[in-house]
């Protein structure tokens, strides 16, 4: 690692990762004319959809881990209380009026349609990480290693 | 009730079934879950079958679809991967040359979904599902390799030739995304793209705010838990017997007298 405050480093990491694509939807955003509203709804319905599952599967992960702490309950019932939490959050947002509504005939269809986007962009989102991650795989297994000669005494 | 055991169990199954595999430190979990997992993929991929009257039926339709080239791409990569310069298990020259190959069809494949006539229809118009899936790849795909561009920079010593191929592969998507704002397809035209990817663009944003707070969340409940824990109990110090046996078991293993 170079010489490098982690702080740093992280900023400098999230910034390459970030800035380009940022960019890239700003300046196609300038060209074009896109619905402002139907991208703030999908951004909502994303990040409640994602906070819930992720909850969800932090809890099985608890769970699933916890044989080396002889499976405590309390942070298993404090995840669930907080995936409770969430589901009671999405359904009461997805309740008040057309806000976050779609295409969608209810509630339970919008919930239901949320599911299935999220695992569309995660599904998309591995796939691009095999295409990436796989590249960057393949360049370093295939360089020849790294011989260090010392002058003969 | 249909929908229910073949679409949103299958899910349930497939998303339980790879934790339980994945995370579960005993043997006989680990295969309940990936059979699990097996047996949920394979109902959600039956769905256009199984679920034909659904919409929900479209998302299996569309892992269908991409199984393919994705299954290409990630042996491809895994077989150019471990002919290289790996100590143990190298795979030969022709394994090389057929993960090339197996890139290179999975690549065209998914570019012939979006240029050509191989776009996922289902049943008479473009998968919706696809709408997202294809501006999601390549955004993320681009803000992966960016990313992945400045970490080997960061971590790596002397890697410039992987930072230029991560900047070829961000180009890559780059190049696709702009000439899918600026050209239509056979199938999808530019304005449906640009709407698209704004809307990807929004989606991804979403998913990695949500899962941030999850995951600090997580990390808050396991932390509170854990604080209100009392103090281990302190053991006594060690009698002069035990001192006594622990000097003689480093003295045997320090010795090495007897073996030159």
């Amino acid at each position: 690692m170079k010489d490098s405050s982690p702080a740093r480093t992280l900023v400098r990491l999230s910034l390459w990762s970030v800035l380009p694509s940022a960019l890239l939807v700003l300046a196609i955003w300038w060209v074009s004319d896109p619905s402002i509203e139907e991208a703030l709804v999908r951004f909502v319905n994303a990040m409640l959809t994602s906070f819930t599952l992720i909850s969800f599967m932090l809890l099985v992960v608890l769970f699933t881990y916890g044989d080396a702490r002889k499976r405590p309950l309390a942070p298993i019932v404090g995840m669930f209380l907080l995936v409770s939490i969430s589901v009671g959050l999405t359904l009461f947002f997805l309740s008040q009026g057309d806000f976050l509504m779609e295409a969608n005939a209810s509630v339970r269809a919008q919930y239901l349609s949320n599911i299935i986007r999220f695992g569309t962009t995660v599904a998309a989102a591995s796939v691009s990480l095999v295409v990436v991650g796989g590249t960057l795989l393949a360049s370093l297994l295939n360089t020849p290693p790294k011989v260090i000669r010392f002058e003969e005494e | 009730m249909q929908a229910f055991v073949f679409f949103w169990l299958a899910g349930l199954l497939l998303v339980l079934g790879t934790l339980l595999a994945f995370f579960s430190k005993q043997k006989a979990p680990r295969q309940v879950g990936f059979a699990a997992a097996l047996v949920g993929f394979l109902s959600l991929l039956a769905t256009p079958w199984t679920l034909s009257f659904s919409p929900s039926s479209a998302f299996g339709h569309l892992l269908g679809s991409v199984l393919g080239p994705s299954v290409l791409l990630a042996v491809g990569f895994y077989q150019i991967a471990f002919s290289g310069h790996v100590p143990v298990g190298r795979l030969s020259k022709q394994d090389r040359v057929l993960g090339v190959a197996m890139v290179v069809v999975g690549v065209v494949w998914f570019e012939a979904m979006h240029w050509w006539t191989l776009t996922p229809t289902y049943p008479s118009d473009v998968n919706p599902y696809w709408l997202i899936f294809w501006p999601t790849m390549l955004l993320f795909g681009f803000a992966t390799a960016t990313g992945a561009y400045a970490f080997v920079g960061v971590a790596g010593d002397n890697r410039l030739r992987e930072q230029r191929l991560m900047m070829v592969v961000s180009v890559f998507f780059l190049a696709l995304m702009v000439l899918g704002a600026t050209s239509d397809g056979p199938h999808v035209d530019r304005e449906r793209f640009i709407t698209e990817l704004l809307l990807a663009a929004s989606d991804l944003f979403g998913v990695l705010v949500g899962a941030a707070a999850a995951v600090l969340l997580f990390f808050l409940v396991v932390m509170l838990y854990e604080r209100q824990q009392p103090e281990p109990a302190t053991l006594p110090p060690p009698t002069n017997e035990q001192l006594d046996q622990a000097s003689a078991v480093v003295a045997h293993h320090l010795g090495g007298g007897e073996e030159e």
